[in-house]
């Protein structure tokens, strides 16, 4: 299991823990005290993240936010590519 | 003549019923033509209540929650853990559509009003308190009340604590700040951030007294009249079945 902890300037704090499996991402959980609503979407983006190449992070990220009317408040997109590329690398 | 909004006006619930009221509120306002309303509560027993996407396991104390009896919930909203002390905190939450003039559609914008609306009401205490992005509000540099909104159903649903006469101690002893024992130092570095009316203003503060500071707040912030009412049956049936959710293990331990 590889986990990290992220504090986003401004102070919402963003955590995330994952399992590697070879190139690839599986069992994704993101959770913090940032704001992101519809709040379900959380799970939509964690399920979008389960099983794809960990190259594929941050365009997957981005997509899902492209093509997904998401409003977040206290955090950006990129803070969720940070978070999960600070626990593949960690 | 001055808008009415309705009032509903310190309940005393439990955890589940008073998260079931919030949201049930938000899903009739539009559908039912229910009227925009404010509502301050209290909760008993005590409870912690977390923001949406935290980890129950990592923001919580469960076994110290079991020992002091006080309930744990998971918010529709996200943002941070709170602990609703029964006999030192006052929660509030707003209920308006996203299209009200009086609703600012940036959602900034939306929170700085309604705080702004808490921090007028605390002004007539004497307290300077003012609005800290993103969602608290401060008062001499230090937290007094934390705050959270969602929009859904074409609404805005604001809930937020107010810090009346909070035992900080047993706020730590709940809530996993950190894995250090609760040291005087600890409490120590908790007081230089949090506060409360009482310690800021070096007096017992009554619930009734803060009530009607925080009623006046929002009635000068907004333009409004308050006029206490109760829910209407629609409401009542979707509390009953919102409070089975909030009850149930699978949504309060779903991540």
């Amino acid at each position: 299991m590889k986990r990290a902890e992220y504090k986003i300037p401004g102070g919402k704090l963003l955590s995330t823990e994952l399992v590697v499996e070879g190139d690839r991402m599986v069992g994704v959980k993101i959770t913090g005290d940032f704001f992101m609503h519809p709040e379900t979407s959380i799970i939509d983006l964690e399920k979008a993240l389960d099983g794809i190449h960990t190259a594929d992070l941050e365009d997957t990220v981005k997509r899902f936010f492209k093509e997904n009317d998401v409003t977040l408040f206290g955090i950006h997109v990129e803070d969720f590519v940070k978070v999960v590329r600070m626990a593949l690398e960690s | 003549m001055k808008e009415t909004w309705r009032l509903i006006d310190m309940r005393i619930e439990d955890a589940p019923t008073q998260m079931a009221i919030d949201e049930a509120i938000a899903m009739a306002r539009l559908k039912e033509n229910t009227p925009n309303t404010v509502r301050l509560y209290r909760w008993n027993p005590s409870a912690v209540s977390i923001g949406y996407f935290q980890g129950i396991e990592k923001e919580v104390n469960l076994p110290a929650c079991e020992k002091y009896g006080v309930d744990v919930i998971r918010r529709i909203t996200g943002g941070g853990a709170v602990y609703h002390d029964y006999n030192g905190e006052i929660t509030y939450s707003l209920v308006a559509p996203e299209a009200d003039p009086k609703m600012p559609a940036d959602i900034l914008e939306s929170y700085e009003l309604i705080c702004g609306a808490i921090a007028n009401g605390l002004a007539t205490l004497g307290v300077d308190a003012e609005f800290k992005p993103v969602n608290d509000i401060v008062a001499g540099g230090k937290k007094i009340s934390g705050n959270a909104q969602t929009r859904r159903h074409g609404v805005v649903l604001q809930h937020g604590t107010v810090l009346v006469d909070t035992d900080i101690r047993r706020m730590f002893q709940v809530l996993r700040v950190s894995d250090a024992k609760i040291s005087d130092k600890l409490i120590k570095a908790v007081e230089d951030r949090v506060t409360n009316l009482r310690r800021y203003l070096g007096r017992q503060v009554g619930f009734d007294e803060a009530r009607a500071a925080l009623l006046k707040g929002f009635e000068d912030t907004f333009d409004v009249s308050l006029e206490p009412g109760e829910l209407t049956d629609a409401e009542n049936r979707l509390v009953k079945q919102l409070h089975e959710k909030y009850s149930s293990r699978e949504w309060v331990f779903q991540r």
